[in-house]
């Protein structure tokens, strides 16, 4: 459907010239039909999810009824007041709306234009290049909360449990575990400064910075683990690691390659490179019996348990495997088992060369 | 209690349409020298006593202004949990508005609409209330429940009996008003007609 163009041409040409780099944006615009009248948000919808699918951008529509309800002030265009959908929208509204979608046009991920996004009831900033959750992720979350209320030990006794977070990005899992969980408390690590940065802004936001710690750290740097010692045996790891594997870097949609960090997301030759220091540091942070949850790509419960088993010396059983929401196999639970390692300074677990099987 | 289930159940995707089957968690390869432990989530025989929709030690409670959807307790302006009849897992269809592409850290997908259908009686929701899938899920299926209520006990649904609750005491209410306006103005009157007599 094509809004009447009359009305908006000043407005938008007006952007154009004022920031002289917009021109490419208006050379989908036709004149068409006489002046139609103002503008409502179902219209505005329309015409944009035309020009989307015009240029080729993926989720023409759901990417339009995000910005414009957003600018509306809601979180979903089904969310928005049927009244507020008819109503014309001011002058300022189309503007932001334009502003907005000239991003989209530019294959900026939704969640990076609207500056936010939601998880697990929770509303996160996002800022690129830090990495966005992932709706799968929620899946990790939900399994984690149900394995807590499980465990006896694990819960609320004095205070628990304490959870490591490797890899926190935006603080997507560790703020939600916290929030769920109100005697919990969290240990974030990142190596990236920006997600360090903006785990402590969405922390902050959600008053919940007196349960987390967040540190700067590349669990796969030798010796890192020695920086996590202090905070005691943890009762719990999770991560959503970088598992692409690295072949399949280059096939990723623009949305990611040209916005998200690729460090977050390249698992190297099998995706395994930092599912493999993880686990390797996690006897040594690890209570008896304590649990490490994991996302990964569905490739790997497989190459995951055949290098556990060559790495008898961790420990460490895979326990479980959990589909995600479109049924493909997304989450492993792993548990040590056995006593505590001493844990001498001087003994690094750092990555081994693999040992046959005996 | 199907809210365990979720993300437990092993889909099959069938022309695009994901069900939802009870089955037990995958047990990790029987090349594992544990013999494996096959977990099956202990808490569904606990959390059967529970309220519908609230594991016990969960409380709704909202950290982020403004945070999308809440704990499925909170049903309309509700404060006791609702005692709905709940839904059957294996009842119901769900659909994923999802690409088709690797999913997890590969995609980047926002279509999170949820489409909820209960087979026995054919009634589908749909719901994008909000931006997060879980969220949506939960919505969805505390919407159908209603509505599924409605369609199998009528007038006696507890959705249309709260709704005679809040309506007669809102007559009731009404009446007491009038009531006390009357006895006001007839107050009045005879405070008016003792003037005269003096």
């Amino acid at each position: 459907m094509e809004i009447g163009g009359r009305m908006l041409w000043p407005l938008l040409s007006g952007l154009g010239r004022r920031k002289g780099t917009r021109g490419w944006a208006f050379s989908s615009w036709q004149p068409c039909r006489p002046l139609a009248g103002l503008l409502s948000a179902t219209e505005l919808v329309s015409h944009w999810t035309a020009v989307f699918e015009k240029r080729g951008i993926p989720e023409a529509q759901a990417s339009s009824e995000y910005i414009v309800a957003h600018v509306l002030g809601a979180k979903t265009f089904q969310s928005l007041r049927p009244v507020l959908r008819t109503q014309s929208l001011t002058p300022w509204q189309l503007q932001y709306v334009q502003k907005l979608s000239g991003y989209r046009l530019q294959r900026m991920p939704v969640q990076y234009i609207l500056g936010e996004w939601d998880f697990q009831g929770l509303t996160l900033k996002m800022a690129p290049p830090v990495f966005i959750p992932r709706p799968e992720t929620e899946g990790l979350v939900e399994w984690v909360l149900e394995e807590v209320a499980q465990s006896s030990c694990a819960a609320g006794a004095q205070g628990g449990p304490l959870i490591l977070e490797v890899g926190c990005g935006s603080g997507a899992i560790s703020l939600s575990l916290l929030s769920q969980l109100p005697q919990s408390r969290v240990i974030a690590v990142d190596k990236g400064e920006a997600a360090i940065c903006l785990t402590q802004e969405n922390a902050q936001r959600l008053r919940l910075l007196d349960r987390i710690q967040i540190i700067p750290l590349d669990v796969t740097l030798e010796g890192s683990w020695a920086h996590l010692l202090p905070w005691g045996p943890m009762d719990l790891i999770v991560s959503n690691p970088p598992y692409v594997f690295h072949q399949d870097m280059e096939q990723l949609a623009p949305e990611i390659r040209s916005y998200e960090d690729p460090v977050a997301l390249d698992g190297g030759k099998e995706g395994m490179d930092i599912i493999t220091h993880i686990l390797a540091l996690a006897p040594w942070l690890l209570k008896d019996s304590g649990s490490i949850f994991l996302e990964v790509d569905p490739r790997h419960p497989e190459l995951v348990g055949s290098w556990l088993q060559s790495r008898s010396d961790l420990s460490l059983d895979l326990v479980a495997v959990r589909q995600d929401f479109c049924g493909r196999p997304r989450f492993l639970h792993i548990q040590r088992s056995g006593p505590q390692h001493g844990c001498p300074v001087e003994a690094r677990p750092g990555p081994q060369p693999a040992r046959v099987p005996g | 209690m199907y809210l365990l289930q979720w993300f437990g159940l092993p889909h099959e995707v069938e022309g695009g349409k994901p069900h939802l089957k009870p089955g037990p968690e995958h047990a990790q390869p029987p090349s594992m020298s544990n013999g494996g432990l096959l977990r099956w989530p202990a808490p569904l025989a606990r959390m059967c006593t529970a309220p519908w929709g609230l594991r016990p030690w969960e409380k709704p409670a909202l950290l982020a202004p403004g945070a999308a959807g809440t704990a499925v307790q909170v049903a309309g302006k509700r404060d006791r949990p609702t005692l709905l009849p709940p839904l059957e897992e294996s009842d119901l269809e769900e659909q994923f508005v999802k690409g088709h592409g690797p999913g997890g850290q590969a995609t980047n997908k926002t279509s999170n609409c949820v489409v909820l259908k209960h087979r026995p009686s054919g009634i589908v929701v749909k719901c994008h209330q909000t931006r997060s899938v879980d969220q949506n899920r939960k919505l969805a299926r505390k919407t159908l429940q209603e509505k599924v209520d409605i369609f199998y006990n009528g007038e006696n649904s507890l959705v249309y009996k709260e709704k005679r609750e809040a309506e007669k005491k809102k007559q009731e209410r009404k009446k007491r008003a009038k009531e006390t306006l009357e006895k006001k103005k007839l107050l009045k009157e005879l405070w008016e007609s003792s003037k005269n007599i003096h």
